[in-house]
């Protein structure tokens, strides 16, 4: 008896005392990795640098583009899609899968970004390495979350301090519930990334972060914020440096293998490897392969333009059918890059800024001229040397809104002169500042402290 | 030697002396009416100790047994045993015919717990047993469709109709959200790998991976309901326990078994569709309500001169009278030594849907040899294969197209030539009519796709007792639950098929899905009866258990001409025809590329006390801690204690002269019991790289957004309990209340996309459900007319208490029809209330979310509105019974469940490519009229939306209803009948199953358990249905004989 029991202790114990916490271990299995199997060394945190910038081209091919001009008075209702009807009709809804998956892209960003700031110091990245990675990081979870603050919260001077609701800037991965912040405090947080980021960052690049890209931003950024002495500032700080210039073709959209100079950031896509990153436009716009496609212009902004028969811009970019519809002929290509900060943006940026800021209208003027002497293949539409303040902000604002059709600018410039020029802009009759003139947050982003955005009212 | 040869000697001695002694007792044993009871055991009670078993006649012969008075104790499962004193005579053979009571208590009975078995009358937890009778009444491929009704507290939503379809089973109500809802299912000691998602919904259906076993093979099934019953496992314990106990074989002689079961299936309910004429008026006046003239433009280009001349009932090209038959045979034996019990069968199921037929084969063998008093060995193994040819049903098509995008102005076949502008011959006639998709063409579909899966289920189990001394035992059991399943579809291809065009396709393509599932089991018990004096009993039990479970899934590996790898498929293109009919296939393509799943692991050590007090005070302690490899190491280990306490009150003396109760227990328990159903590693990171990702370079990323806090969702569980016997157990039953908190509930949350992540899975909120059940048997008659009924009721109080601030929206993931509300049950119909109908203009009223009517819909306004999970389910059974006949019919109801028919918002909404139901004739049509369905149109603007199909209250419906169950009309034939066919024993049944149901809910069948998508859909939602084929009638005839 004796004899049993210990065998019998003897086998429980031997049971007992296995390394329990060891048998619980278990490899992830398949092409899973775990986060210490993954970052192993420099080239793994740039890795997921890489796919930062691998979610921004996603968020540049076309769709936060499309969003912002379906809210404008450039395009007609949507063929088909009810989802992008909610958007041309002011009412979007927070069941709207379409704005839910346009929305999640730029969190994506801002969570591997911040994730990179948070584990960088566990390799030996050297000082300047480590500043450039740190300053790429901010550059695009900035770039990032500012695309979302402009679709889903009310513009810069909707209120007078800014305190109604902005958007939930993220700059680090913690996962909290917490309620929205006022905009005021998103656009202070944006600018600090970019400002901070942008000494640290190579002068210039194709697709990747530079100090001309962050110059870039924050010109658009301050633009929309009404300060446009630092907005000027910042596009002189491009524009002056030389390495840009308009070129000779209006379309700036083109392969990979087509230097677009005015291009100061583009997303870009890889014909060889077959990644099309331009699928929001190509897949909506194209009308060389749908002669129905979902998107088509308006007929007012078709007419505001053509008129002038010598506008390059008109004949080579979109085409009247049946004198009803307005085809768009800009994106009638299989695939291309996103110049999403290019010269002719900061230049008539640049000369609105100097107008309405009281700088060198000289300089503002060129700016514009620049930029009509390509539309019109020369001198015949220029400003004379001695326009007015007035005179050039309309001329930017026109030129402004046919060079810039697709890219999702339009409404943003209507919002701006509505809350800072305290102009009455509409669209489609209804105010820059109705509810629905900005986008519904999906529902997943209600909890007890987010609010969503009113509805009603357009 | 010398010793060897006294041994001898006196062997041969106790031998004479023995003959001497040859007094013997011999008779029958039979039940009241006279019927024979093979198998009940005789014992001679005190000091002589012997023991036989009856034979298949009932007759029994005791003998070696001494002069003088003795006591036999006679007994039998089910039976009351009963003791006969006799004084034999030295030399004497007595003739003694014992008939046995029924038993009705059954308080005596063995009952099967975790990791033991314990007498009813000493349990302090809530098990209620079924018995292989209960369970065999019914023909289902699967058992536990069988259990509905006839346990108190178990809510079980049988499958729809499809043959393979798994059922919902619910314990006390539902306790999780995120993760499965389902009770732990153990078969014979071992814990199931029961994946209802292995193959997804793919078809518009789920899998049931309990259909392997074969009914017939049961002889009883457990379930435990509470913490005193169910803490013993643990964290897997939260959803309550079933226990399934195979057969093995008895005491007595060969015996065998033959049933064999025939019968055909229709649906419960046929579904109504509308004719090719009142679907072209009722698109005309959608047309023309929406201000159009002229012909209508039909839905996908059909014409409206070939829509008249058409006229498809897709239903009747659907169903059919499903055949069923199913076969089984068994052989048993035992000995002192040895016994075992050995079975197979053969279950051929088709359902009433034409294509749906799942068929079964099933192997067991269950053996027991006792090595020496001290040590015996067990061993269980059984194999099934199953063949289940399928058809794609639901939203993917089947009967799920003919009640919905197979409209009747569709032909099933072209019945002229068509001839393309260019002078081309499309189509013959004969040709399968495919203009509007195949998928909506579910006859083309049907035939022309070949869909199996083949499935290979094997669990086998070996365990080891050995008793070093008295009253202690230690038990090691090993077991390995293997599955294996093969996914093989065929699509031809050209001509008159549904790959048209393809220059690789050739004859056609045949896809293989490999699947190999391994569950290893092990476990150690030791334990202890201590009797420390006649008032004072203590039970140990102490035992460590390791759990793996993992899958892998295979294709085959893809290489570029210089041999590199650049991918894997699972399809072969120009094949002749599918891979488990093409031995060509088989043999030429090797499916080398091996994916393994996320390799979960238990780790236990549990242990219990039981103490009795003069065999009326009863408690019992439980501990169980389990380790899970799906939490990270600051939660790995979870503890599960539990207490309870019981009174068997009529032991008192002052109760035992009363002269109602021979029986009143009361009982008490508390503990906390877990949950840790995950499918993934989610406390930590995952990563993936891709090559030449962005830019041509490569990228690496997270997949998640890890929760290194994640942890086991606990129970605690509070249940009191009173069992009662009246009447001299004329009247039995049982009472229960029970309180069941759930904190650290496991969510599968829909993640604020600021997160970076579409969800993530967090400890949030709590969880609170409260019941109480009543159960009652009664024999109303005995004697030669027999009359029992059993009645059980649950009521179940369901609320979520909180949800960590996320939003009624915030649960992730599935079909999405109900939602999670704080103060609300579980799958709260969260929904836009619709008021009424407008007589003017035929619009849809709306409520907004102050109750105000608008005309716009807007999901801004729901608010919740009913709820899926019922009030109370319950069951009541009759039995009567006249000599050789009997007649039981089985009730089942569920009082105050709302069915949310997510189909009719399609079927009775706007003007679309879908079929109507008749329902629609109540529309409105001209200005004045009060209907209960809006204007047709075709423009949903006309309902006050921009999304065309809208979720309003208008489809949420009354789910309640009482259901004739099971009615079985049932002839044994006696003695003389037997020995005239040579038999032991004989019973031929009628079975009819949903014979009758009774409720408001207009729709095909109130009791729906729709194809879900993960776990988080199947605990939300039940009573959803989409298209769900209704649950099937079956006339049945079964007959079992024992010879």
């Amino acid at each position: 008896m004796k004899k049993s029991i210990s065998s019998i202790v003897l086998a429980g114990g031997l049971l007992f005392s296995v390394g329990c916490e060891k048998m619980l271990e278990t490899d992830l299995q398949g092409a899973d990795l775990t986060e210490a199997e993954a970052i192993q060394s420099k080239q793994d945190v740039l890795d997921i640098l890489q796919s930062c910038y691998d979610v921004t081209a996603n968020v540049y091919n076309g769709r936060v583009q499309y969003l912002a001009e379906l809210l404008s008075d450039n395009l007609v209702e949507p063929t088909v899609s009810e989802d992008l009807t909610e958007v041309f009709n002011h009412n979007t809804l927070f069941f709207n899968s379409t704005i839910g998956g346009i929305y999640q892209d730029p969190y994506i960003t801002a969570f591997r970004a911040n994730r990179i700031l948070e584990v960088m110091d566990n390799f030996n990245f050297s000082a300047t390495e480590k500043s450039q990675l740190t300053a790429e990081v901010r550059f695009l979870r900035a770039i990032s979350q500012w695309e979302i603050l402009k679709l889903f919260a009310q513009p810069n001077g909707f209120t007078t301090n800014n305190g109604h609701a902005g958007i939930i800037y993220k700059t680090s991965t913690v996962e909290q519930i917490v309620p929205r912040d006022p905009v005021g405090t998103n656009y202070t947080a944006i600018i600090a990334d970019l400002e901070a980021a942008v000494d640290d960052l190579p002068q210039s690049s194709d697709y990747y972060a530079s100090q001309d890209a962050a110059h870039g931003f924050l010109a658009k950024i301050y633009f929309q914020a009404g300060d446009y002495t630092k907005a000027a500032e910042h596009a002189s700080n491009v524009i002056n440096s030389g390495r840009y210039s308009l070129g000779t073709s209006v379309d700036r959209f083109e392969v990979d293998t087509v230097v677009v100079s005015e291009a100061v950031f583009s997303t870009t896509s890889n014909s060889l490897l077959r990644d099309f990153r331009s699928t929001g436009f190509t897949d909506n716009y194209r009308s060389d392969v749908n002669a129905d496609p979902i998107f088509k212009g308006t007929l007012e902004f078709y007419n505001t333009y053509a008129g002038d028969t010598s506008d390059i811009r008109v004949k080579e970019l979109f085409e009247l059918v049946d004198d009803e519809e307005v085809l768009v002929k800009k994106f009638n290509q299989e695939f291309f890059d996103i110049p999403v900060v290019h010269l002719t943006d900061l230049k008539l940026l640049r000369a609105e800024a100097l107008a309405e800021s009281g700088g060198d209208l000289s300089v503002a003027i060129q700016d514009v001229n620049d930029v009509r002497e390509r539309a019109y293949g020369g001198v015949l539409n220029n400003l004379a040397s001695n326009a007015s303040a007035t005179e050039i902000i309309n001329a930017a604002r026109y030129e402004r809104r046919i060079e810039m059709f697709g890219e999702g600018d339009r409404i943003q410039q209507l919002k701006r002169r509505g809350a800072i020029e305290g102009e009455s802009t509409q669209v489609r009759g209804n105010a820059w500042d109705c509810n629905g003139m900005i986008i519904q947050f999906p529902i997943s982003e209600q909890t007890t402290a987010f609010e969503l955005n009113p509805t009603g009212g357009c | 030697m010398k010793r060897t040869l006294q041994s001898l000697f006196a062997l041969l001695f106790s031998m004479a002396v023995w003959s001497l002694e040859a007094q013997v007792v011999r008779g029958t044993i039979t039940d009241k009416a006279g019927e024979s009871l093979p198998g009940a055991s005789v014992l001679a009670l005190g000091e002589s100790g012997a023991g036989t078993a009856a034979d298949f006649d009932g007759n029994y012969s005791l003998d070696g047994l001494k002069p003088g008075k003795i006591t036999l104790e006679f007994s039998f499962i089910g039976f009351d045993a009963k003791k006969v004193e006799i004084t034999l005579k030295e030399g004497e053979t007595r003739n003694l015919n014992v008939a046995l009571d029924e038993s009705s208590s059954q308080l005596d009975e063995i009952v099967v717990v975790g990791y033991g078995v314990q007498r009813r009358r000493e349990l302090t937890g809530s098990v209620v047993k079924l018995d292989a009778k209960k369970l065999n009444d019914m023909p289902a491929p699967s058992f536990e469709t069988a259990m509905q009704g006839k346990a108190a507290g178990v809510q079980i939503v049988t499958g729809s109709g499809l043959a393979g379809s798994p059922s919902v089973v619910r314990v006390r109500g539902i306790a999780s959200i995120g993760a499965g809802g389902d009770p732990l299912y153990i078969v014979d000691g071992v814990q199931l790998n029961q994946d209802y998602f292995s193959r997804g919904n793919s078809g518009g259906m789920n899998q049931n991976p309990l259909a392997f076993l074969n009914p017939d093979d049961i002889e009883s099934v457990e379930i435990l309901k509470d913490a005193a019953a169910t803490a013993i496992y643990g964290s897997r314990g939260a959803n309550g326990v079933i226990l399934i106990t195979t057969k093995r074989g008895g005491r007595g002689g060969l015996q065998f078994n033959f049933s064999t079961t025939q019968g055909i299936s229709q649906p419960s309910n046929r579904p109504d569709m509308l004719n090719a004429t009142d679907y072209l008026q009722l698109y005309r006046e959608a047309w023309v309500n929406d201000g159009n003239t002229g012909t209508p433009a039909l839905q996908r280009g059909v014409a409206w001169d070939d829509a008249q001349r058409t006229n498809t009932d897709w239903i009747d090209q659907t169903l059919r009278n499903g055949y069923k038959a199913f076969y089984d045979f068994s052989v048993s034996k035992g000995t002192e030594k040895y016994n075992y019990y050995a079975g197979v069968s053969f279950d051929q199921n088709q359902s009433y849907v034409i294509g749906d037929q799942f068929n079964r084969i099933s192997g067991r063998f269950n053996g027991d040899y006792r090595v020496s008093d001290k040590l015996s060995i067990s061993a269980s193994t059984s194999i099934t294969q199953t063949t289940y040819d399928r058809i794609d049903n639901a939203w993917a098509g089947g009967l799920g197209a003919a009640m919905s995008t197979a409209l009747p102005i569709y032909p099933v076949k072209w019945d002229n030539y068509n001839i393309s502008d260019a002078g081309d011959t499309l189509n013959r006639p004969g040709d399968w009519w495919l203009q509007a998709g195949a998928n909506n063409n579910p006859v083309a579909l049907r035939e022309l796709k070949d869909w199996r899966y083949t499935d290979l289920r094997s669990v086998n189990n070996v365990k080891v007792t050995y008793s070093p001394f008295k009253n202690f035992n230690i038990l090691a059991s090993t077991s390995m639950d293997y599955y294996q399943s093969m996914e093989d579809i065929y699509n031809p291809a050209g001509p008159n098929t549904t790959i048209v065009g393809s220059s690789t396709a050739g004859q056609g393509i045949a896809d293989r899905y490999p699947q190999r599932s391994y569950n290893y089991n092990g476990f150690l018990t030791g334990t202890y009866n201590w009797q420390v004096n006649e008032n004072s009993k203590f039970d140990f039990m102490a035992g460590t258990e390791f759990q793996e479970n993992f899958t892998r899934t295979y294709s085959m590996t893809l290489r570029d001409s210089a041999g590199n790898i650049v991918g894997n498929r699972n399809f072969v293109e120009d094949a002749a025809g599918p891979f488990y009919s093409e031995a060509d296939l088989r043999n030429n393509y090797d499916f080398d590329s091996v994916q393994t799943s996320f390799i979960s692991r238990f780790m236990s050590f549990f242990g219990r006390v039981n103490y009795t007090y003069k065999g009326k005070y009863l408690a019992q302690m439980v501990l169980r801690s389990d380790g899970s490899s799906r939490f990270g190491p600051e939660n790995r280990f979870g503890y599960f204690p539990s207490v309870s306490a019981g009174w068997i009150i009529s032991e008192e003396d002052w109760m035992k002269y009363n002269r109602f109760f021979n029986y009143l227990k009361v009982k008490s328990s508390i503990g906390w019991i877990g949950n840790a159903n995950l499918t993934n590693i989610e406390f930590e990171s995952r990563y993936r790289r891709n090559a030449a990702a962005y830019d041509g370079r490569d990228i690496l990323y997270p997949l998640n957004n890890p929760n290194p806090d994640l942890r086991w969702e606990t129970t605690q569980v509070i249940d009191f309990g009173l069992e009662y016997g009246m009447f001299e157990d004329r009247i039995t039953g049982e009472l229960a209340y029970y309180r069941k908190n759930t904190t650290d509930v496991l969510l599968n949350v829909s993640l604020p996309r600021v997160s970076g992540f579409g969800n993530f899975y967090d400890n949030v909120g709590a969880l609170l459900n409260e019941g109480v059940e009543f159960q009652i048997k009664t024999r109303n008659l005995v004697g030669d007319f027999r009359w029992t009924t059993d009645f059980n009721i649950a009521y179940n109080y369901n609320e979520i208490v909180s949800l960590g601030g996320y939003s009624a929206d915030a649960v992730s993931g599935g079909t999405n029809d109900t939602r999670t509300v704080v103060g609300e049950p579980v799958g709260t119909n969260f929904l836009v209330r619709f008021s009424h109908v407008d007589a003017t203009t035929g619009r849809p009223v709306y409520l907004d979310i102050d109750g105000n009517p608008t005309f716009v819909w807007d999901p801004a306004d729901r608010v919740p509105v009913g709820n899926v999970l019922p009030d109370a389910v319950g069951g009541f059974t009759n039995t009567f019974g006249y000599k050789q006949w009997d007649l039981s019919l089985l009730f089942v109801f569920v009082i105050g469940s709302d069915i949310y028919d997510s189909s009719s918002k399609r079927q009775l909404g706007r003007m679309d490519d879908w079929n109507k139901t008749p329902h629609i004739f109540d529309r409105w049509r001209a200005p004045g009229d009060e209907a209960r369905y809006p204007l047709m149109t075709l423009d949903e603007r006309n309902h006050g939306s921009t999304t065309p199909w809208i979720n309003t209250n208008l489809w949420l419906h009354d789910g309640s209803y009482l259901r004739l169950r099971n009615l079985t009309v049932s002839y044994r034939l006696n003695r003389d009948q037997l020995k005239a066919f040579g038999l032991k024993g004989a019973q031929i049944s009628f079975i009819g199953t949903n014979l009758l149901t009774f409720t408001r809910y207009p729709g095909l069948d109130p009791e729906i358990a729709r194809d879900f998508e993960n776990a988080t859909d199947r605990n939300m939602s039940v009573n959803i249905t989409y298209l769900t084929p209704p649950q099937e009638r079956t006339y049945s005839v079964r007959l079992n004989v024992n010879f």
